[in-house]
């Protein structure tokens, strides 16, 4: 493509040094130095000035990455932090769909529960504050509807699902609906509480296979609990103490066949 | 893309990033706080990438970026100016090496050319960056590129050579 008889100009004896120059005008090149000793030793202190700088500043890139720089811990950082705005919430939870992020934190050997949990739970906390807040239609299809809903989530998730019962322990079912994530549909179901507190039990079927053990996760000021198992995450979130919300998701974890 | 992909060529362009920003930096704290911006910067603008190609380039323009901004507000002291003996970038260098005077008085030669000199100097030869991609990092012209290139590194041989002790320039394969 280029005139392997054209004069040699200067950027292509830097490109030579720098190994970017295009293979025809090698010998061209290679010849041109012959011909110019003078031009040779320019090329060579120059090439000798790139591996000196090489080896000068090698020792940095071979040092351990300080913990501040490790990238799971900033990514925790970001989405971990109390308060944080939720503008940079769902910027995050956009790039990061748990199949594509969680994969990376699972597979990556790096220790992965609580990056992967709290990027569960924001979907499970977004859902909770928009239709926990809707006082006249808040769910979908009613207590009334119960085996609708489940057979409708079931299908949807593709995986069978019901709500769980929490009435013994002063938590009424209201209902629930399907909710969206990045991830695909998840199930949200309902519950008024002593006080008037809303809880809600949020389930998301993530594509892989991992169980991971109940963590707290905290999205701007509302409290959760979330886990996996076998690949189904699963996240409490309500208003309420921390204890209390515990012994609730103890509850629920035990209604869904999981270890406690 | 997938996202797994993306960190995962994040994570493996760190070590040269904190390279970088040591070499451009006075002091290396300055360095890894310009690492840590830029790290946090790219994973904010993550789903801007729709692919894994040039990742490694993006983050460098990301750090350049922040590297020209903070240089505007005085933030830090580039490495170019008065050398404090105790963090100088030198300092850090491998000082078990026989030639780790040759180094020092090299990388203070480097300290001594413009900016604009330097950077292109070190995306090229130390990092690696074709000519066209330190062009997109520095936001200027391939020719500019060439230009800086050609005149940063002969004035870096000068510096060198009429130096009182000269550099290891004499190790050409």
């Amino acid at each position: 493509m280029s005139d392997p008889g054209r004069p040699i100009a200067e950027e292509e004896l830097h490109a030579f040094v720098d190994d970017q120059l295009a293979p025809d005008r090698h010998p061209a090149v290679l010849r041109y130095l012959q011909e110019h000793p003078d031009m040779a030793r320019e090329v060579a202190a120059w090439r000798a000035q790139r591996e000196a700088l090489r080896a000068a500043f090698a020792p940095v890139a071979d040092e351990p990455i300080p913990p501040r720089l490790g990238l799971e811990r900033l990514i925790q950082d970001r989405l971990g932090r109390r308060g944080v705005a939720w503008r940079i919430a769902a910027s995050i939870a956009l790039a990061f769909t748990l199949g594509g992020a969680g994969g990376w934190f699972l597979h990556g050997g790096l220790h992965p529960a609580s990056a992967v949990l709290t990027l569960m739970a924001q979907q499970a906390i977004a859902n909770h504050v928009v239709y926990t807040a809707d006082r006249r239609r808040p769910t979908e299809l009613g207590a009334q509807q119960r085996d609708d809903l489940a057979r409708w989530v079931s299908n949807r998730l593709n995986h069978k699902v019901a709500p769980p019962d929490l009435s013994a322990d002063g938590y009424a079912y209201i209902g629930g609906r399907l909710a969206a994530t990045p991830d695909g549909p998840a199930g949200l179901f309902m519950y008024d509480g002593p006080d008037g507190v809303r809880l809600t039990v949020f389930v998301l079927p993530l594509h892989m296979d991992e169980t991971l053990p109940l963590q707290q996760v905290d999205v701007a000021k509302v409290n959760g609990w979330a886990w996996i198992d076998k690949g189904i995450g699963y996240t409490v979130v309500g208003r309420l103490p921390t204890p209390e919300l515990r012994r609730v998701a103890d509850l629920v974890r035990r209604q869904y066949g999981g270890a406690t | 893309m997938t996202v797994s992909g993306v960190l995962t060529r994040i994570e493996a362009c760190i070590p040269a990033l904190r390279r970088y920003a040591a070499a451009l930096l006075r002091n290396r704290e300055d360095a890894d706080d310009l690492v840590h911006d830029c790290l946090v910067r790219a994973l904010d603008k993550l789903h801007t990438r729709r692919d894994e190609a040039d990742v490694r380039a993006w983050l460098f323009a990301i750090m350049h970026n922040l590297f020209i901004s903070q240089l505007r507000r005085a933030r830090v002291r580039p490495a170019g100016e008065p050398l404090d003996e105790s963090h100088d970038a030198a300092a850090s260098l491998r000082p078990d090496q026989e030639s780790h005077l040759q180094w020092r008085d090299l990388v203070r030669a480097l300290n001594q050319l413009p900016v604009e000199q330097r950077t292109v100097i070190l995306l090229v030869s130390v990092e690696d960056l074709s000519y066209a991609e330190a062009a997109n990092v520095l936001g200027i012209p391939i020719g500019t590129v060439m230009s800086r290139l050609a005149r940063g590194r002969e004035r870096l041989r000068r510096l060198t050579e009429e130096g009182e002790v000269r550099p290891a320039l004499r190790r050409v394969k």
